[in-house]
């Protein structure tokens, strides 16, 4: 279990605090809605780690999460936009998921299955910068695949992608957080991902976490 | 969990050896300055005696054309950007690439061509008397020459610079202006000049300081002590007049003066360095506005290249075969390509350490101190820097000419350090800015940082640097000035020897091949390096 209590965390000039308290279970997406500027983005920057809280606590399964820097949290990433580097190819932009030191022929044969498990199989040596929106989006997921990090953390990432490939990205992202039991939070203004995806909803009204 | 208290953004990745790094540079670059202003403080504490130099009149003149040469560039950058931004032409890429050049071509050069345009037996005057009878007085000389020179070179430099912000203006705002029918004068007025303000005080005090400091241009074309300039009169004083007393006043009078400039320029807006890809163009102006447009870039685009394609044709036509027959030229070139490779690899190597310490500085304060050598040349230009050099190799008992190579490199590369670090740390600071928070959430190494992605992605930046610095230590006189001796010479310094013995023809040839050199090297040196990194265009 994901657990974030009471997580105070203030802008600098930001009158009240945000106070940021939610559960995210193992093989469910927990959706984050509320209004522009409501802290949605500030919530999953603290989850990662590229802010620090004043007070409070992350947990998952029971070890805190705070003493952490971004790169060693068990936390992977999927933004709206920017997630590969468009002058590598498609599996350099994966390799750069595998942990250091891996073989180079057991890292091919990898990122070959992460590709083909998201539904890009032959697309290794495209480049980054010639994929459409919803491949990005693919590629980004298949280094999550290696990474294996337990916890994925969305950042509207179906906001760029036209309807038809925004229903199958979603579907995949459902499907490999069940297949995972990865800890899925995704956040989101768009009621239909919200309604599509998540088992548990939660809103932010005034800096607070409601569950919907 | 009761934490620090600070609410600190942890986005960018962890990178304590870069940031060292840069800050021992830092160090290190200021202890040189250091060294350097000491040795001239020392130099005048020790000096007894007097010194005929008239440094208020000095003063006085250096302002004025720096000044002049200042609000007139600025003037003449305004109306090229503003007709450029308009108009659309095959060939205009080349124009605008014209332009971009004014910032390397030795000033030697435009010097050179400007006598042989508007001179005594310049061409235009040569014309007059055949046609008419009649000749004028040159304007070539004097403070007439030196604006002439100076705007020819810095209007261009604002030129593409200010292109570059119009170019920027987003197509929305243009589509609005559009749809309410703006006139000519009103689009200026509402969109290109708020556009254009923010950049004139720092462009403005960028041109004043590089007129202030100029050395080659006033050299050739002051015509006597009535136009010297701080930069001419501490050369004078060393090399002819032997007055280093008077060197060293002028040279802290230098120095104050601008810091002075520099503190005042900090507190505007900085320069884009990026240079933009224009926008496609979707409102055209009136016909009377455009025929308008065409005059100032035809008017711009002659004043610029005239004085250049007359150099290629005097040089190419004159002198080419017997300077090609020198032992000693090929022997200028090849010291001038060595010291510029070296130059230029140097500054590569500080301007990186410099660029990689400062986009990974998570705090303003240390990415303010490691921007702080970028400042060095502004502060002690090339003949104060030079001097500075001089004056404490023979202090520490070193022979000038063993010295010489070394400190010729070292002083070129500081002097191309500030157009290197704002040539590299934009790009190395968006690389942070849209990628900074994937890099550290996948917890890529510094060496796997830089390889993987910002290499590739600077493969052009890295490029321009290198052209830039290649070329400003080509066409550099001011620290060779110094320097050189007759076994140690570059083409500027054989050139301006040629012109001291009045061997113009020779002088010629130099020039074109000058320019040759320089053109090659600033327009292949950024398509090698960004084909060699196998970099994306952007």
């Amino acid at each position: 279990m994901l657990r974030a209590d009471d997580l105070v965390f203030a802008h600098p000039g930001q009158g009240k605090p945000y106070g940021f308290s939610l559960e995210a279970k193992p093989g469910e997406v927990t959706a984050i809605s509320g209004a522009s500027g409501s802290g949605k983005s500030t919530l999953l920057d603290l989850m990662a780690g590229f802010i620090a809280p004043v007070s409070g606590s992350l947990t998952l399964d029971g070890q805190e999460l705070l003493p952490f820097p971004p790169e060693a949290r068990p936390v992977s990433l999927l933004l709206q936009a920017d997630n590969l580097f468009e002058h590598l190819s498609a599996e350099e932009n994966v390799v750069l998921g595998l942990p250091r030191g891996t073989p180079r022929s057991a890292g091919h044969q990898q990122v070959a299955e992460a590709l083909a498990e998201v539904g890009l199989t032959r697309f290794e040596a495209k480049q980054a910068a010639n994929l459409s929106g919803g491949q990005k989006q693919r590629v980004a997921l298949a280094r999550t695949l290696l990474r294996n990090r337990p916890v994925l953390l969305l950042d509207e990432p179906f906001s760029a992608l036209d309807d038809e490939t925004r229903q199958t990205t979603r579907e995949l992202v459902g499907e490999l957080t069940r297949r995972h039991k990865w800890h899925t939070v995704l956040v989101s203004h768009h009621a239909d991902d919200i309604a599509a995806l998540a088992t548990t909803h939660y809103r932010i009204t005034a800096g607070k976490l409601e569950r919907v | 969990m009761r934490l620090d208290g600070s609410a600190a953004m942890l986005t960018l990745p962890r990178r304590p050896f870069r940031v060292a790094a840069a800050a021992t540079l830092t160090l290190v670059i200021a202890a040189l300055i250091a060294a350097v202003l000491w040795a001239i403080l020392d130099a005048a504490t020790d000096a007894s005696g007097g010194s005929r130099v008239d440094i208020p009149h000095l003063l006085r003149m250096t302002a004025l054309q720096a000044g002049l040469t200042m609000v007139l560039s600025l003037l003449v950058g305004t109306a090229l950007a503003w007709a450029l931004n308009r108009l659309r032409f095959s060939g205009r890429d080349l124009v605008v690439g014209l332009f971009a050049a004014a910032i390397v071509t030795p000033g030697m050069v435009v010097a050179f061509g400007l006598l042989s345009v508007w001179g005594r037996n310049g061409w235009i005057n040569q014309a007059s008397g055949a046609l008419f009878g009649v000749g004028f007085e040159s304007p070539a000389y004097g403070l007439s020459g030196i604006l002439l020179a100076h705007v020819i070179l810095d209007g261009a430099f604002a030129g593409r610079i200010l292109l570059a912000r119009l170019d920027a203006i987003p197509q929305s705002r243009l589509k609005m202006g559009q749809s309410l029918g703006l006139s000519a004068w009103q689009r200026f007025a509402l969109i290109d000049w708020p556009a254009l303000r923010g950049s004139l005080p720092g462009l403005g005090a960028i041109i004043f300081l590089l007129a202030f400091t100029s050395f080659p241009i006033v050299l050739l074309l002051g015509g006597g002590p009535a136009n010297q300039t701080l930069e001419v009169a501490i050369f004078t004083a060393v090399r002819l007049d032997f007055d280093l007393v008077g060197a060293v006043r002028l040279a802290l009078t230098q120095i104050g003066v601008c810091s002075l400039v520099i503190l005042l320029a900090s507190a505007f807006t900085p320069v884009p360095s990026a240079l933009s890809r224009s926008a496609q163009p979707s409102w055209r102006d009136s016909a009377p506005v455009r025929v308008l447009q065409w005059a100032v870039l035809g008017l711009g685009a002659i004043g610029f290249a005239l004085p250049l394609l007359t150099v290629l044709y005097d040089g190419l036509a004159g002198g080419l075969l017997r300077v090609l027959g020198q032992a000693g030229f090929w022997r200028a070139t090849g010291t001038s390509i060595i010291i510029g490779a070296s130059s230029a690899m140097l500054t590569l190597a500080l301007a990186l350490m410099l660029a990689l310490g400062r986009s990974a500085a998570h705090r303003q304060g240390a990415r303010a101190l490691l921007g702080i050598p970028a400042f060095a040349y502004l502060a002690v230009p090339a003949v104060v820097l030079s001097l500075g050099f001089f004056l404490l190799v023979r202090t520490i008992g070193v022979p000038v000419g063993t010295a010489a190579p070394i400190v010729v490199v070292i002083a070129n590369s500081l002097l191309s350090l500030p157009f290197a670090i704002a040539t590299l740390g934009p790009p190395l600071d968006a690389i942070m800015r849209t990628r900074g928070k994937l890099i550290r959430s996948l917890g890529l190494s510094g060496w796997t940082q830089f390889v993987r992605i910002e290499y590739p992605l600077l493969g052009r930046d890295i490029g321009l640097m290198l052209a830039l610095a290649f070329c400003f230590s080509l066409g550099d006189l001011g620290v060779i000035a110094l320097f050189g001796t007759q076994d140690f010479q570059t083409l500027p310094l054989m050139m301006y020897r040629a012109l001291g013995s009045y061997k113009s023809n020779d002088a010629a040839a130099i020039a074109a091949l000058l320019l040759i050199f320089t053109i090659v090297a600033f327009v292949g040196l950024p398509r090698l390096i960004e084909r060699i990194s196998h970099a994306p265009r952007r």
